[in-house]
């Protein structure tokens, strides 16, 4: 629920839900994963890393934010192996995907399809010419895409971006006609990927929609990863429909994780990323009996957008192990069988030579 | 090996195995080692791990391994 409206709904007929940011975690206050992220995937809680150059990113949660606005966290991507040319098959970006049966409201595949605007704070080493590319996802029709550039004026210095995406964009029709239409279901209906670098073979028109895949920019986006100096941040971010960008959604910290963990969740306290090491049981899931081969079922905090991939680790963090208990603590413990449904997960070990185990795990069901 | 998605993500798998309920011994999901994690991935179509395994067995030379319940 939104704590404050800050202001009227751009359009009247919007059917505003009631989070009027589409998207989730855009001030970068949940990273559930860890908060420095060298490998391709998520990183902080929603968003993902793609880089596939010559070069090579590192994201963070950093603290670095635009004074005066409220902000606390940014994603930072720190370039830390230069590509100075990017080749054709190249690219670098970082993407949020978004539940179809979400942005029905927004009318898509219809002549009454929403505008939408995007707002977010942003600051680089690098200036020039940058380009967010919307995604309205196949489903069971057509994958549509938009490259929109917008430019970043001042190295290092934080500055406010808007971009509005018309339904119409390109003065197409591809949006208002029926294969238009975003799926109304959990998969996603819709993605926002800010390009970093973008090779020629992915590049497509300035603000036009173009029906294909993988048009992630246009010919003018910058090399970000032309120099390990390079850093970029980015937070606030807005998605929203009409073509107003009213002040950033404010959410609890609570608000915010339980939203993320539609997608993500894990048993290990929120500071300690996957795989951290736990001594004894005192830091594990600890399940006894009076027999050994213990079979335990726990209840997620929040109901999954689908049945999630699982994964457990044992308290030394080695995963698809368990710990367990023969008067001390030893790692390693085979499993029986896991498995994870939208709302528990359900772990069967296999230690006969013990009566007590202990286990944390990642629950993913991510877009 | 590396495989674009489509959805946005590089996704490392390196082997995936059947897995069979300790209980009634149906097949009910899969163990996937990927970036050198191994998961439970469950029989959803809906889940993007699984549609990565669907598309990363098309691939010559990978293969699910199947021991049996």
């Amino acid at each position: 629920m939104a704590l404050t409206r800050i202001q009227p709904p751009a359009i009247a007929d919007v059917r505003e839900p009631n989070f009027r940011n589409i998207i989730i975690n855009g001030d970068m206050q949940v990273s559930q994963r860890g908060t420095s992220f060298a490998s391709n995937g998520y990183t902080l809680d929603r968003f993902t890393m793609d880089e596939s150059t010559d070069g090579a990113v590192t994201v963070t949660q950093d603290t670095d934010v635009p004074a005066g606005y409220g902000f606390a966290s940014s994603l930072k991507v720190d370039c830390t192996t230069a590509d100075g040319t990017i080749a054709a098959a190249q690219y670098c970006g970082f993407t949020q995907n978004i539940e179809g049966q979400n942005l029905q409201y927004l009318k898509y595949g219809t002549s009454s399809a929403q505008t939408l605007t995007l707002s977010f704070w942003v600051k680089s080493v690098k200036t020039g010419t940058y380009c967010v590319r919307f995604v309205k996802e196949a489903g069971s029709g057509t994958r549509y895409e938009c490259p929109i550039e917008y430019t970043i004026s001042s190295a290092s210095t934080w500055e406010k971006k808007t971009i509005t995406l018309t339904p119409t964009a390109g003065s197409t029709s591809l949006i208002t006609a029926a294969n238009g239409a975003i799926v109304n279901s959990n998969a996603s209906g819709f993605r926002v990927f800010f390009a970093l670098a973008v090779g020629s073979n992915f590049q497509a028109t300035n603000n036009t929609w173009v029906a294909g895949s993988d048009k992630l920019g246009t010919s003018n986006q910058v090399n970000f990863l032309d120099s390990t100096s390079n850093n970029f941040w980015i937070t606030g971010v807005q998605l929203e429909a009409g073509s107003v960008a009213t002040d950033f959604e404010v959410e609890t910290f609570g608000q915010n994780l339980q939203r993320c963990q539609r997608y993500y969740e894990k048993s290990y306290n929120y500071a300690d990323p996957p795989a951290t090491t736990g001594s004894g049981g005192s830091n594990g899931l600890q399940f006894g009996g009076a027999t050994a081969n213990i079979d335990a079922t726990v209840l997620m905090s929040v109901r999954k957008r689908a049945a999630p991939t699982l994964t457990v680790y044992d308290l030394a963090g080695t995963s698809n192990k368990a710990s367990y208990y023969t008067g001390s603590w030893s790692n390693g413990g085979s499993l029986g069988g896991s498995r994870a449904k939208e709302t528990y997960v359900h772990v069967d070990t296999n230690i006969s030579s013990s009566s007590i185990v202990a286990w944390q795990y990642t629950a993913a069901a991510e877009l | 090996m590396a495989i674009y998605s489509g959805g946005g993500v590089i996704i490392m798998i390196t082997s995936v195995k059947k897995q069979y309920n300790s209980t009634n011994n149906e097949f009910d999901g899969y163990e996937m080692v990927k970036n050198g994690i191994t998961s439970t991935v469950p029989l959803d179509p809906d889940n993007t791990d699984y549609q990565a395994i669907q598309e990363w067995a098309k691939i010559e030379g990978n293969n699910i391994t199947d021991n049996g319940a």
